[in-house]
């Protein structure tokens, strides 16, 4: 129950940060912090039938469901791609208006256009 | 030899083969060969898979559905897919767009391998969606489609398209975490990934599954729910459908709103309790379908009137979408519902690719996107595009009447569909007040190109063109423009006139088991002419309305209410909320 809420934790932290912070590198930090939390309720689920990894050898019985981790594999791939290209923008963002306060960057793109 | 089932990977091979080449061109070639193999790569992703479908139609005709366990792992294990006649149909709306939009980049921008590319990249994702049937693999299709069309509404390198890209990005992928942990709800409670496995397992539990399975429902429905933008989640759209380059605007309205809603219809067909949420998502489609329109009558940028079209048009194909859902694919109704909601999709796609690609040409010729301001744009075209035929105005036109719902084109015969498939509900009410703002709307929109009075407002002759690597600086329209305007033109004229034959095979390809009795669309009847007719007239009025005073400055007030980078997560989360409400206790005050 700990680590459940733990991670529940995480992620309002983390959703609060996508939801409140206005700095748009803070607001990426935010997003890759609830998928976190996401990718790791998965593997904790996975680990509730067993304790050893899933690599067959001598004397390991019990092992975790490997089915979460090979998503969570994917997944988390998946997320560095996101917060890379958002990283990406932000830079180019930054570049054109000088500024990572989203609001000024609002501002200033109204303005231009 | 061949077999079918590996025929039906081929929307999703080739043009992953054809992203290949573009990379390889632009990364060991160098002048001439760079875009031989870039042109080379286009037309194996983008052509080849027509042969495909040319192969299926006849099997998937018949109610045959190609399904397997990607790369013959065993079940259980391996990701299920199946390709089916929706798979068939969203994979044919998503080409005949994709295509259209290409080519127009060639003349339009943006151009080089790289855009080729992501471009080839999102039309295979679109086509991997279309046939999944696992719900991690959704989620990974939904992210492919996403990165890439983050990218391309950022490859325009104004500063606005990269505020819109990075909206668009962290709201959607703020919405895919959520959809993640609806996929954890489910494989908590089942076990299982695939569509059927989650159904079968989940029939098998005291009350399906309970709150757990609810609560995940509705996280899965309204993740998707964003990326097909009905009301409240529709807040990414309109930057970035206006503020990207023409062609991916096209390609984004036509088609990558579409596709998501097709793929959840499988989802929430076989789920317990997914007619619920379907026919949730209709009425907020039915909502979406209004709001939408008076949104677009108040803009004077004539993209974002269109972005904002797009939105009004889609809660007309949610709207009939959820009542199919709702009524269940074993009635009549419900299958007559989701044919209907197809072609509106489909023709939508088409005169909406068309609109984009017509107004873009022109808005980039006069330099000037107010529609309040420019006037004379026909002539612009003509003196400045070098236009002798004047081929865009004409696409243009085919564009406007089709949305506004004029026959014979393939407006009409949708929207007809559609309205007959919803008679007698509420929401055929806002359906008919919707279509008259269309008609406004298009009217206003098409001041644009009526002859300048004194008030004359485009460029000087030699001024640059919008200053942005890729663009053209010259304002010639190029031959390729032509031909991807009047490629969709054409489609849109054909699918008007055929549009009864055009039916009912989309019809039998949607009914499941491909015995269903053949349906007839009676579209010229009295009483549908008529409808034309009073909505156009209630069109003409209602544009006399907008342009007075009192009209006019309402309409300033709804543009300029505050939209903020917030507000978009909010209503997300606002929109989750009620769902789930909606799931566990809110549908009983309507039984």
């Amino acid at each position: 129950m700990t680590e459940r809420l733990l991670l529940l934790s995480l992620f309002l932290v983390g959703f609060c940060g996508v939801l409140a912070n206005k700095n748009i590198i803070k607001k990426i930090f935010g997003l890759t912090l609830i998928n976190n939390a996401v990718v790791i309720l998965f593997v904790l689920e996975g680990a509730r039938v067993g304790q050893h990894a899933p690599i067959m050898e001598e004397g390991i019985e019990t092992i975790v469901d490997p089915i979460p981790q090979a998503l969570m594999l994917t997944a988390i791939v998946i997320g560095v791609c996101i917060t890379a290209l958002a990283l990406a923008l932000a830079f180019r963002l930054y570049r054109n208006t000088g500024t990572f306060n989203i609001d000024a960057i609002r501002r200033k793109v109204h303005d231009a256009s | 030899m061949m077999r079918l089932e590996d025929l039906a990977f081929a929307p999703v091979v080739l043009p992953l083969l054809g992203a290949a080449m573009a990379f390889c061109a632009k990364a060991f070639l160098k002048g001439r060969a760079t875009r031989i193999l870039e042109y080379a790569g286009a037309a194996v992703g983008l052509g080849l898979p027509w042969i495909s479908f040319a192969a299926t139609f006849q099997a998937v005709m018949a109610g045959e559905v190609l399904q397997g366990v990607v790369g013959g792992w065993y079940g259980g294990v391996g990701v299920l897919y199946r390709f089916d006649g929706l798979a068939w149909l969203v994979n044919v709306l998503g080409y005949s767009v994709a295509i259209a939009s290409w080519v127009y980049s060639l003349g339009a921008g943006p151009r080089g391998p790289t855009f080729t590319a992501v471009f080839l990249i999102q039309t295979a994702a679109l086509a991997a969606t279309a046939m999944t049937a696992d719900l991690f693999n959704l989620f990974v299709c939904l992210e492919v489609m996403g990165i890439a069309s983050y990218v391309l509404v950022a490859s325009s390198d104004k500063p606005g398209a990269l505020l819109a890209s990075f909206s668009y990005l962290m709201v959607s992928a703020t919405a895919m975490v959520f959809f993640l942990l609806g996929v954890y709800g489910f494989y908590r409670l089942t076990g299982s990934l695939s569509y059927v496995g989650i159904s079968e397992a989940l029939r098998t539990l005291p009350d399906s599954g309970g709150t757990a399975a609810l609560v995940s429902l509705a996280l899965v429905t309204a993740a998707v729910a964003v990326r097909v933008a009905v009301m409240p989640l529709y807040g990414w759209l309109p930057d970035a459908h206006a503020l990207a380059p023409h062609a991916i605007s096209a390609v984004l309205s036509g088609v990558l709103i579409k596709t998501p809603l097709f793929a959840l219809s499988r989802v929430l067909l076989i789920l317990p309790a997914g007619s619920l949420a379907g026919e949730m998502m209709g009425y907020s489609g039915a909502v979406t379908a209004l709001a939408g329109v008076i949104l677009a009558l108040s803009q004077k940028d004539a993209k974002k009137l269109l972005a904002y079209h797009s939105i009004s048009q889609i809660g007309y194909v949610v709207c009939a979408w959820g009542a199919a859902i709702a009524a269940g694919m074993a009635t009549e109704t419900g299958r007559i519902m989701m044919a209907a909601a197809f072609l509106h999709a489909f023709y939508h796609a088409l005169f909406k690719g068309l609109l984009f690609l017509t107004v873009g040409t022109t808005t980039d010729c006069a330099g000037q996107r107010d529609v309040h301001r420019l006037r004379g744009a026909a002539r612009l075209l003509r003196s400045w595009g070098g236009e002798r035929i004047p081929l865009t105005l004409v696409g243009f036109s085919i564009g406007a009447l089709a949305i506004s719902a004029v026959p014979p084109f393939n407006g009409f015969a949708s929207k007809t569909a559609l309205s007959e498939a919803m008679k007698g509900s509420w929401q055929y009410g806002l359906l008919f007040v919707a279509g008259i703002g269309t008609a406004t709307s298009f009217i206003k929109l098409s001041r644009i190109y009526w002859p300048a009075g004194k008030g004359v407002v485009g460029r000087p002759r030699d001024a640059a063109t919008v200053d942005v690597a890729g663009y053209p600086r010259d304002t010639t329209t190029r031959a390729t423009v032509l031909l991807a305007e009047g490629w969709l033109a054409l489609l849109c004229v054909a699918g008007g006139i055929a549009a009864s034959p055009i039916f009912a095979v989309v019809y039998r390809l949607l009914s499941e088991n491909g015995t269903a009795d053949a349906v007839s669309l009676g579209l010229y009847s009295w009483p549908n002419l008529l409808k034309t007719t009073l909505t156009l007239a209630g069109g003409a009025l209602l544009f006399f309305g907008v342009v007075s005073g009192p009209g006019s400055a309402a309409l300033k007030r709804i543009r300029e209410r505050s939209l903020s980078f917030h507000g978009l997560f909010v209503s997300f989360a606002f929109g989750t909320a009620f769902l789930t409400w909606w799931l566990l206790y809110g549908f009983r005050f309507l039984r």
